[in-house]
């Protein structure tokens, strides 16, 4: 794909505020479009679906999530895996309430339970900031994971202390429970992400993402433009944790089938934190890139011996793959802070220029 | 005798032409102190509407403070401040900017990784009121109120000759057009008193010449008030109608650039002559 701006005028504001400017943007989109919704369908088997789809997707809207708020609004969150955990159990409990409802708009409400928790404890960030903010946060995720253990309410008393997936459907197809495909529930996986990120792309380039990068840029010069920092930081985090909220809903609804607590626990926060960092603070797309190369990296590891006939056991890849993360991390965080987004970004200007550099 | 009458009537002297101006903006008796620091003492001057007025005196002497005075960041311990004729209660930045005060910073404050254009709409915040439903869908209100506020911040950015780094982030241009952008982002608040704190430090001669010729076509196209902090003393004496000169928190001297250049406090000042 060749990009090419030249000779694409504007000739009004409503033209260059469209969603994609240039046209070959929008092709591109059209194409991961065309890939997500008709190519992988009909080529993947049960295992992508399972193992790299539905996990990319689900991975890729936590850590847009929250980006909203750190890389946007520029306020470190350590709690987002306990944010996922309050989506998830808010949708199990609204589905237990009223089993008929649908799962669509179980999963939709459960964020504003997520938002509104977000906000609660978002209510530090007025007051602090940085290092303290992110180990308010953190006290957020240990609390709201014991929660999960101790208030029986939210697992309906299950002696296993675990959720699980009840089968419900959704005009007359099964979406969630052992029995729903892989290729329905990654169909409905696909649909609440797009929707959910073009909802995103839309409140960032507007009035809102202005608000929130100018409070993460530099908050005194944001307050004497006349943005109010109370605002600016509680809608991050409100929308900030409802998508993250609906992350959570989707990855135990339509990947996992059952949750037991610790799911949420930390390591989950900090694997959406280092999809958002490498991915690109700041950015969209990069949450996607970031979860592919997370997502994927651990599976390809696994294919590498089997197909290569060198024995290694699976701790081994384990500890391969923590490392190669780690590794991916630090470099990122030293050379490239803007992540993989800022390689496309590279790479779309050097095409808008070719063949002249200059 | 009648052409002398005539004469006179349509040459006022610029001292009868400010007389008859309205005050904008009085501060009466402030005092502003950190801890033992004692930044400001008991200064009371005025800004009349469409004047540029300027504030000088050596480092340190309290002229930034007055400014975060005036726009609500710091508040004084003594003191009134009374706005278009009513007097003032304790107010917040925000709250300043949409009563009409808008302003610039010593050290450039912008949002450096956002576009130019970013942070222009940015200088908007507080006229933009589209809900967050219709900005979630980018529908109705919220559209035609980005299109609105884009046309705005585009006559700025005509205006201020910046269309060409419309797109750039601010972090990567030089200074002096950051300073450029800054003043854009204060244009869009539309303010009727525009506060600039050293808007041509650190700037090459052409660099202020330029910045000269925006400042009075803010002053004299937009009706704009202004009050401007400035060490180059050839810039003060060209742009502004009325001077006040503070020396370590005390006001000296107000009055036309000639009454001030001739003061002996003044010159006392500016000399360094012992306290
Ligand atoms: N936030 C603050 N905390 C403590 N002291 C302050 C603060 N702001 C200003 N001061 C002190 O108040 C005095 C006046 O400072 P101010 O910045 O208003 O001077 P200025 O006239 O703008 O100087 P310059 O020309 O160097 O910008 C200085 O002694 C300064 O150290
Ligand atoms: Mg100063």
């Amino acid at each position: 794909m060749i990009f090419r701006t030249a000779g694409q005028y504007k000739t009004s504001y409503e033209a260059d505020q469209a969603l994609f400017p240039v046209k070959q943007d929008f092709y591109l989109v059209l194409g991961i479009l065309l890939l997500g919704y008709v190519v992988f369908p009909l080529t993947a088997s049960e295992f992508t679906f399972k193992a790299l789809l539905v996990p990319v997707l689900i991975y890729a809207l936590a850590a847009l999530g929250l980006n909203i708020l750190t890389g946007y609004c520029g306020q470190l969150s350590l709690g987002t895996g306990a944010f996922m955990g309050v989506g998830a159990y808010a949708t199990y409990k609204l589905m237990t309430i009223v089993p008929e409802m649908n799962i669509f708009a179980a999963i939709f409400l459960s964020g504003f339970f997520s938002a509104a928790v977000g906000v609660a404890f978002g209510l530090p960030s007025l007051r602090i900031k940085g290092f303290y903010l992110a180990i308010a946060t953190l006290a957020a995720q240990f609390f709201l994971v014991w929660l999960f253990e101790k208030w029986a309410w939210l697992y309906n008393y299950n002696a296993s202390g675990a959720i699980e997936v009840a089968t419900s459907s959704v005009f007359g197809i099964t979406v969630t429970g052992p029995t729903a495909l892989p290729i329905v529930q990654y169909y409905c996986v696909l649909i609440v992400v797009t929707l959910v990120t073009w909802v995103a792309i839309n409140l960032t380039r507007g009035r809102y993402g202005r608000m929130w990068k100018a409070t993460r840029d530099m908050d005194i010069a944001a307050e004497l433009v006349g943005i109010k920092l109370m605002t600016a930081k509680l809608t991050a985090f409100a929308v900030s944790s409802y998508i993250v909220g609906v992350a959570g809903g989707l990855l135990v609804f339509f990947w996992k089938g059952a949750a037991e607590p610790n799911l949420f626990d930390i390591p989950l926060s900090f694997q959406i934190l280092f999809i958002a960092i490498i991915g690109g603070l700041g950015s969209i797309l990069g949450n996607f890139l970031g979860a592919i190369l997370i997502v994927a990296l651990p599976v390809i590891l696994n294919l590498i011996p089997s197909t290569l006939g060198i024995p290694v056991d699976s701790a081994t890849l384990e500890h391969l793959n923590v490392m190669i993360v780690g590794a991916l991390i630090i470099a990122f965080l030293i050379l490239e802070p803007h992540g993989l987004a800022r390689f496309y970004a590279i790479i779309r200007e050097k095409f808008i220029l070719w063949p002249f550099p200059y | 005798m009648n052409a002398l009458a005539t004469d006179m009537a349509t040459e006022p002297d610029a001292a009868a032409e400010t007389a008859s101006r309205e005050e904008l903006l009085r501060v009466d008796n402030v005092s502003l102190s950190f801890g033992g620091v004692k930044a400001i003492t008991d200064i009371s001057f005025d800004i009349l509407k469409g004047e540029i007025r300027a504030i000088i005196g050596p480092n340190g002497a309290g002229k930034t403070s007055m400014l975060n005075v005036i726009n609500g960041f710091y508040h004084p311990q003594q003191g009134t401040i009374t706005w278009q004729g009513k007097e003032r209660r304790k107010i917040k930045p925000h709250e300043a900017v949409s009563q009409g005060i808008a302003r610039t910073f010593q050290n450039v404050a912008l949002f450096k990784g956002m576009s130019t254009l970013d942070n222009i709409m940015a200088g908007r915040a507080t006229a933009m009121k589209a809900n967050i439903f219709f900005q979630m869908f980018w529908y109705g209100p919220a559209m035609r109120e980005e299109i609105e506020h884009r046309k705005k911040v585009e006559d700025i950015i005509d205006f201020l000759e910046i269309q060409a780094i419309r797109r750039t982030p601010v972090g990567k241009l030089p200074y002096g057009l950051q300073k450029r952008v800054e003043l854009a982002r204060a244009l869009a608040m539309e303010p009727d008193l525009l506060l600039l704190d050293e808007p041509m430090a650190g700037m090459n001669l052409e660099e202020k010449e330029d910045m000269s010729r925006f400042i009075l076509d803010v002053n004299q196209e937009f009706g704009t008030t202004i009050a401007l902090i400035e060490h180059d003393m050839g810039v003060v004496m060209d742009l502004s109608d009325r001077v006040v000169v503070l020396d370590y928190g005390k006001k000296i001297a107000d009055g036309t650039p000639e009454e001030v250049q001739g003061n002996q406090d003044v010159i006392d000042a500016y000399l360094g002559v012992a306290h």
